[in-house]
Parts: C-alpha cells; structure tokens; sequence
C-alpha cells in the first residue's frame, strides 16, 4: 500500500515537475520574466562586450604581437604550472581528506573550521602567507636566533620566479572550496550504501575511496574543478602578492596591458584574454581525457584488499598542512596590525601601538558592507525565482565562474561605458552580481533538488498557489541553505578585486582594493589593518548565517 | 613724431596690460563662482600614506574655503588613468569624464598632451603662478613644453636611502655602488621597470654611464639606441649577477624597498623625494640610522604637476584645487617633513619663513647637483629594452 502511495505521488510529481517550468497563470508569468530579466541583465549583457574583444582579439597581427613578446611564453609555463598543478593538487587533497576523515570526530573538527577558511579572501591570505613565508617572515625570525642571523637570509621564498608560492596559496585556498563542495555531495545516500557495501566486502577507507568514490565523485566535481582551474588561470590580486614578477603570471601580465596607454599593448591584452579562454578549453579537454582513461583503469579492479591501515602521519601532516597556515596568517596579520615598528630578526614587534588602526580608512570598509549587502539583497529574490521559476537549463548562469575572470570583467567595462554606467556604486554592485548570483545558485541548488516536493504537492491540493506553497512552505523549509547562500554571497562580493578595479573606476575602495594597493610596499601595519578587515567581513557573514540558522533551527526541528 | 608714437604705443600697450589684469582677476571670480559645489576627482597615485593624508587635508581646506568637494581616486599607476580617458575619448565621452584632475609627468603626460587629451591652457592664469619660481623646470616635463596644459606641484630628486648600523659609507657613483653590491651581493636592487622608479634608477645609469648625455635631451633615435644604451646594459648584467635574488626578481615599488631595507633585506633603498627617509623615521617604518645620499655627479630630478582632462565634468573645480594647492601655505605644508616633504616649487621668499628647514641627515644634502630628465621619449624605449632583456 505504501510502496503503491510512493509509486503514485513520485509519478504525479514527475507530471508536476514538467508541468511547473511552463507557467500558467499571470503572476507565474510575471515570476518567470523578473527571473529571466535579472539573469539576462546581470549575465547576458556582458556577453554583449565580448564581442569587440573577439573582434580585436581574433586579428592574426595581435597574436604575432603578442607571440613577440619575449614575456609571453615564459609567463604561459608560469600560469599553466600554478593553476595547473594547484588544481590536481587542491583535488587530492580534498579528496584524501575526506577518504581519511569522513565521517569522524576529526571530521567534524575540519567542517567547523570550513566556514573561516572559505570566507578568508584570497588576498588577505596571500598577504598572511607572505608575512609568515617570505625570507623577513615570521617562520625565518623563528629559527633565526639558532643561525645568529641579523639580516634575512638570502633566500627565494615567496615571490619566488617558479610560482611555488603562489601555486601553495591557490592549493590550500582552493582544496577548501573542493572540500564545501564535497561536503554537500557526501550527504548523499549513494555515498553511503556504496561505502557500507565496500567496507563490508573487505575494503579499506583509503581504497575504497579512491577506487570506488573517487571516479563518481569526480563526475561531479568536473564543473566546481572548472572553476578552480579557471580561478588559477585568471587570478590578480593573488599573484599580485604573492606570485612571481620577472614576469609575472598571464593574468597579471594582461592587466597590466589593459591598463598600458600604448594601444598596441592593449591589443596584445585582448589577445591574452582570449588565449586565457582557450586554456582554459584545453585544460577541460585534457581533464576529461584523463577522466576517460582513469574511469576505464577503475572499471576493471583486481578485487586486491590493501592491509587495512590508518595512515595517522598522513591524517596528522594533511589536516595540519591544510589548517595551521590559515591559523598562523590570521594570527600575523592581527599580530602586524598592531605593531609600532617591528624589524628583523624580531619575533614579536618591538613595540605594540593602536597607531595603524587609528590611521586606517574606514571608509572602505563600510562601502565593503554597502556593496556586499546590496548584492545578497538583490540576487537572493532572483536566485529563489530562478530556481522555482526559471529554466531547468542552468549551466550557462555559471559561465562566469568559467570564463577566466579577465576577459569577463574587460566585457562588463565596456558595455558599462557604452551605457555611460560607470564608476558610480551601482555599476559595481552590478558587476559583482555576475559572480555573487552563480554562487549563490550553487549553493543552494544542491538544498533545492534535494527538497521534497511533495509538500510542496499537498499544500497545492490545500488551496494553496503555487506562490503561496513557495512562500509560506517550501522557503522557510529551506531557511537554512538560504542563509548559508546569503553568506557565501556576501563573502564573494567582498573578495571582488578586479570589477570593482574596472568597473568602479578606481573611484569605489573596498578594502580588497586597499588591501592590494598596500601590499605593493607601503606600510605594513596599515596593510595588515586592512586585511584583517577584509578577513572579518565575510567571516562576520557566516557567524551571523550559523548563528541565525541555529536559532531557527531550535524552534523548528524539521528544518533541513 | 617719432617720439609721440612710441608714447602713444606705451600707453595702448599699458592700457590693455592694465584690461587684461582686470578681465584675469573677473575671469578667475567667474571660475571660482563656477567652482562652488563641483566635485573634482582628484587621480592621485595612492600608494604613500603621508601623501594621502595630505591630499585629504587640502580636500578639507577646499572644502572650506571654495566649498569644493575634492574626492582622491586613489590609481596605482597613473598611466591607468591616460588609458582611461582615452577609452572615453574613444566611446565619444566628449563630456561628463570620470577624471578631473590628475597628478601626471613625463611620459604620461607627453601622452596625454599628443593624444590632444587635456583642457588647457589654463596653468599659468592661477592667480597663484605669480609665486611659481621659474627658475625651476615648470615649464619643461622631461623635455616636453609644458604649453600651460598642467600646473607644477611640487619638485622631486632621486635619493638614495641606507641605515648607518649597516652601512658606514655610501657608495657616490654607478661604479662604487658595483663595487658595494659586490662586496655585498645579493643585498642590493631596483623597483622592477616600468615602475616609475626603476625608470628613474634606470635613467639615472644611463645619464652617468652614457659617453654623450646631451643626446638624451632629443627624442630617441633608434639607429642611436643601442649603441647609446649598451654602457646601462654592460653596468646592469654585473650589477644583477650579484644582486638581489640574482637580477631574477625585483622589488615591485620604492616602498617595497623602504620595507626591505628595514627587514635588512637590502642596503641600499631609493626614492624620488628628498626628504622621504626623514618621514618614514617619524612613522616608525625605518630605523633611527636611516639616511639620504646622492651620487657626486648629481641625480635625476624633475618637477612633478597637475593636468585636466579634456572631458573633466568639474574644469573650474579643478582650477581653483590646483590654484589653492599652488598657495604658499598648501606648499609649505607640503614640505614639513612630518606631512610628506615634498619640496616647494615656489619662489623660496613667498613661503612662510617658518618652513625653510634645517637640513638634517635624513635628507638629501644640498650640494647633491639635479641632472635634467632625459626626453620622455626614452622611458618607453628604456622600459622595452629592459623587458626585453630581464623582463623574463
């Protein structure tokens, strides 16, 4: 009787999934076009301006230009290394820890850590790196004293002309990102059942997940590794910090093109943008292939058990490898932030003064909050409207979290100067919403296939619209990945460095802007001051997400 | 006759000076008047902390006196700022442009003046240019005229910076200081070019390596160029064999510098004003011993000014802001050393007597001779050249 029930609503449910994406009444209707209209406005129009950059971009003259260039090549090997490796690297050891932890008490220590590490910005954990790895860093001060050393040693360290710096910050800036996606596909009951039929059969944690879990897992990671991949290859402020200069990476290379006054260096730029774009095509190509051959390799397993071990110096060097360096840049940063004047070889400042946090802009921060804000404000409504109302087809709404940043942006300034839309607060809201409105799709996406429907069905038999059942039933139920998407939104707004560089006319600072700008030099307690501010921000974002969503969740024990 | 015409030639003469001087001073009231309520954003390299502060104390003076909003839009680089007027030059922002005034020289000037991207003339009608010394080179950037198209600001002299503890006696010329980095290798380098200061640092060598410095006042000459340049190059393949990082990499800014040789990461740091080393011990960034020197045949320097954009939405604003910046009291505030120490480009009787300071010996000594800059036409040749063979 039961099963016969199920069998029933699950089909109504499959009629009523096909009949909700063509709307039938009037308001459905208007739903259906906000949804459409926001999406087109945010993401479809920049669209529009890259078309002039494909124009300049695809002219054989530019590429000679550009292949001329004695910086090109060496810069390529430079890119293709970090985001490259840093991808391979951030997957394995997203994967390892989970194969290794999932689901222990350990485990859970890492997931409560999960929300600072995701909301550290990149460049105030890049500037964290540097004061920790760099030959005056803290790590060198703290074995000075044995060398008698009174003068840094001559070391490459961060900086360094390979990019192993900056390949290290992306590793463990990105394994963090793998790992939140990770953690939202483990829930799945799949996982489970396979790992409890494998463990039953002889296999060992370790095994089983990288034969058994690993290619399926893969299959859904290809498009966050994308993104990963695709964040390699285009990130500034990053590089900026703590990448090579002689020359620096592709990226960098082409900003600095687009903002050179020379014509033909902002041709080559266009160029370079597109060059990012078709890397990152091969980088795909190339992952699939390897998909191919691996899920062929393991398709077919010799049925051999591993001895049954539980690898604690892995366990122990992983989880440090992955936590410490967050904890320690966060402690030097607060630490630089409040020194008077602190110089080699000290290992704590000389002096400690408010100085640096008196002198500091504020300013900045507070428009970091206003923009942020804006943001989550405008893309939740459309988000929830685009998921209930929008099209099935969504893989296009996350283009520019493929598209190599770079170019993106370059086409958002020129539609906005074309719509005379620039430099003002508005436009950089706008430009922001191009990576805040993905992210908060993804984030909550996952919640909103998981939900069940057929409450949403038995409200509809009780009179409800559909509007109605949304409102009152299905987003409530859905409180708390809400929220969690709210604060991602925010803490990808304030992370923002090159739209708001753009599109901003440098007249709009926040303190990512800042941050950058006085990590070339300047004084470094001002510097820490502001990345400490723009580490606080989006961790602020998530306290307040957890908090609020535990709160809720004490007086309603369904809620997800 | 004779005599009567001459007379009658002085006296016209006299009498439309005397109209002019009355039109200047109804002209400037109407631009003041004008000026009431613009908000001029002032593009400013943001990278010094002393130099925003002082820019927001002349935003507040402005405020006060003119009731002007000035907002500083704070650029890392000002060629950012050329290459956005002339993306709205090119979108047809003929009006209503983002940038209202910018604090420019050399080559970015140049480019902006060939690119026909600037307001002007309008420089030398500030009430204020009466207290400019001419003698000073205001009126020429990097060999270009300056044709009224921007107002000087202030003056700057490529200055070198050691810590005494470290450092007894500094080296004077190009070759002591190969001979200083070799006795102390990896401890010395340059901001990376094309940053402003390693041009300068560039241009400084080729001046006193180079076996015919006038021909560097004329446009480069690319049959000229490299046998010019090869001495720089030749001084630049032994410098970085045993500078820092091997010549590999290379610090980004001048303030990057000023943090290394405080880390004790590198000896020798460098600056383009004089009276820098002075204010970073104030701040607490360099160590007491810190001290300026030159070279004994003089360093680069030049005078650095502000322009108008062709499409600037607030042109009268702009005016009276570099008018009031021009004033005796902004330039001596300019120059304390506690603000920022940028030299004056005053005639030194209009500025209050208070502010004639002591040298002491965290600038730059004063028999250090000023080298002209050479023709801005060399920093680009310059940069390539050095991208080229060390950008990779």
């Amino acid at each position: 009787m039961v099963a016969a029930l199920r069998q029933l609503s699950s089909r109504m449910l499959t009629a009523n999934n096909s009949a909700k994406r063509t709307p039938h009444n009037s308001l459905d209707w208007m739903l259906w076009g906000v949804a459409w209209l926001g999406v087109l406005v945010i993401l479809g129009l920049p669209l529009l301006g890259l078309i002039p950059a494909l124009n300049d971009g695809l002219s054989a003259n530019n590429w000679l230009l550009l292949w001329a260039d004695s910086q090109t090549l060496p810069a390529l090997k430079l890119t293709l290394f970090s985001a490259g490796i840093s991808t391979i690297w951030a997957l394995w050891l997203a994967c390892s820890l989970v194969f290794l932890f999932y689901p222990s008490r350990a485990w859970q220590r890492l997931q409560r850590q999960l929300p600072v590490f995701l909301a550290l910005p990149h460049a105030a954990f890049a500037i964290g790196l540097v004061l920790l790895l760099a030959p005056s860093g803290w790590l060198v001060r703290l074995i000075a004293p044995f060398f008698a050393w009174t003068a840094p040693p001559n070391w490459i360290t961060t900086q360094d002309p390979y990019a192993l710096s900056l390949t290290l910050a992306l590793v463990l800036k990105e394994t963090w990102f793998l790992l939140w996606i990770l953690t939202s596909l483990l829930n799945q009951e799949w996982l489970l059942k396979q790992s409890l039929v494998a463990q039953s059969l002889g296999y060992g944690r370790w095994q089983m997940g990288w034969q058994i879990l690993f290619p399926q897992l893969l299959k859904r990671l290809a498009w966050p590794l994308l993104a990963v991949f695709a964040y390699g290859l285009s990130v500034v402020d990053m590089a900026l910090i703590i990448g090579p200069s002689t020359p620096p990476t592709l990226a960098v290379l082409a900003w600095q093109w687009f903002t050179d006054p020379d014509p033909s260096q902002q041709l080559k730029a266009q160029s370079l943008a597109l060059l990012l774009i078709g890397l990152l095509l091969m980088g795909a190509a190339l992952g699939y292939l390897a998909y191919l051959v691996l899920s062929k390799r393991l398709a077919t397993p010799t049925g051999h058990r591993h001895k049954l071990r539980t690898y604690p110096v892995l366990k122990l060097a992983l989880s440090s490898l992955l936590s410490l360096p967050v904890w320690l840049a966060l402690f030097l940063l607060l630490l630089w932030s409040l020194a008077g004047s602190w110089f080699f070889p000290q290992i704590i400042p000389d002096d400690f003064s408010l100085n640096a946090w008196h002198r500091a802009a504020f300013e900045p921060f507070s428009t970091t909050i206003f923009i942020a804000s804006c943001c989550v404000f405008i893309a939740l409504p459309l988000t929830l409207l685009w998921l209930e109302w929008g099209s099935k087809q969504q893989a296009w709404l996350y283009l520019s979290l493929i598209i190599p940043a770079l170019p993106f942006t370059a086409a958002q300034y020129q539609v906005a100067l074309l719509l005379n839309f620039d430099g003002n607060l508005a436009a950089v809201i706008w430009s922001h919403l191009a990576w805040v409105l993905p992210y908060m799709l993804l984030t909550l996406a996952g919640a909103y296939r998981n939900f069940d429907e057929r409450f949403v069905l038995t409200a509809k038999t009780l009179t409800y619209s559909h509007w109605q059942a949304c409102i009152y039933i299905k987003w409530p139920m859905l409180i708390r990945p809400i929220l969690a998407a709210c604060a991602v939104g925010f803490a990808v707004s304030v992370a923002q460095y090159l739209p708001t560089l753009f599109i901003g006319g440098g007249r709009i600072e926040t303190v990512t802007t800042e941050a950058v700008s006085l990590s070339a030099g300047g004084n470094r307690a001002s510097l820490a001051v502001q990345a400490v501010l723009q580490a606080l921000l989006p961790l602020l974002a998530f306290v307040l997400a957890t908090s609020l969503s535990q709160w809720l969740g004490r007086n309603h024990q369904g809620l997800k | 006759m004779q005599f009567n015409y001459l007379n009658l030639a002085t006296l016209v003469l006299a009498s439309s000076l005397g109209f002019n001087v009355q039109a200047a001073e109804t002209n400037w009231a109407k631009i003041e008047q004008a000026a009431q309520g613009q908000t001029v954003y002032f593009n400013a390299w943001g990278g010094g902390e002393n130099i925003n502060s002082y820019i927001e104390w002349a935003a507040e003076q402005a405020k006060q006196r003119y009731a002007i909003t000035v907002k500083q839009v704070k650029i890392t680089d000002a060629a950012e700022v050329v290459k956005r007027i002339q993306t709205e030059q090119q979108a047809g922002r003929t009006t209503d442009g983002s940038v209202d005034l910018i604090w420019v020289n050399g080559e970015n000037f140049s480019a902006l003046k060939r690119g026909k991207l600037l307001y002007g003339p309008w420089a030398e009608q500030l009430p204020n240019w009466s207290n400019v010394d001419t003698n000073k080179p205001v009126r020429q950037d990097f060999s270009e005229s300056t044709d009224g198209l921007e107002a000087p600001w202030g003056t700057a002299q490529l200055t070198f910076i050691a810590d005494r503890s470290k450092v007894a006696s500094a080296p004077d010329s190009a070759a002591a200081l190969l001979e200083f980095a070799k006795q102390n290798p990896g401890r010395v380098s340059y901001p990376k070019p094309p940053s402003f200061h390693g041009t300068t640092f560039l241009k400084q060598f080729l001046l006193e390596l180079s076996t015919d410095p006038s021909a560097l006042t004329k446009p480069v000459d690319p049959a000229q160029f490299a046998t010019m340049t090869k001495p720089l190059w030749d001084y630049l393949d032994q410098l970085h064999a045993v500078a820092w990082q091997q010549g590999k990499s290379f610090p980004a800014s001048d303030s990057e510098m000023h943090q290394k040789l405080a880390d004790g990461e590198l000896l020798i740091s460098l600056t383009f004003n004089p009276n820098e080393a002075a204010s970073l011990i104030e701040k607490g960034s360099l160590p007491k011993t810190a001290y300026s020197f030159g070279f004994k045949q003089g360093t680069i320097g030049n005078v650095h000014f502000v322009a108008i954009p062709f499409n600037a939405k607030a042109k009268e604003g702009a005016q009276v802001f570099a008018n009031f910046l021009l004033s005796p009291e902004a330039q001596a505030h300019k120059a304390d050393v506690k603000v920022w120490g940028d030299p004056s480009v005053l005639l030194a009787d209009k500025l209050p007597a208070a502010s004639q300071e002591a040298a002491t010996a965290s600038t730059l000594p004063a028999d250090i001779p000023t080298l002209a800059e050479p023709h801005a036409s060399w920093v680009e040749a310059l940069e390539k050249e050095w991208l080229q063979r060390y950008g990779s």
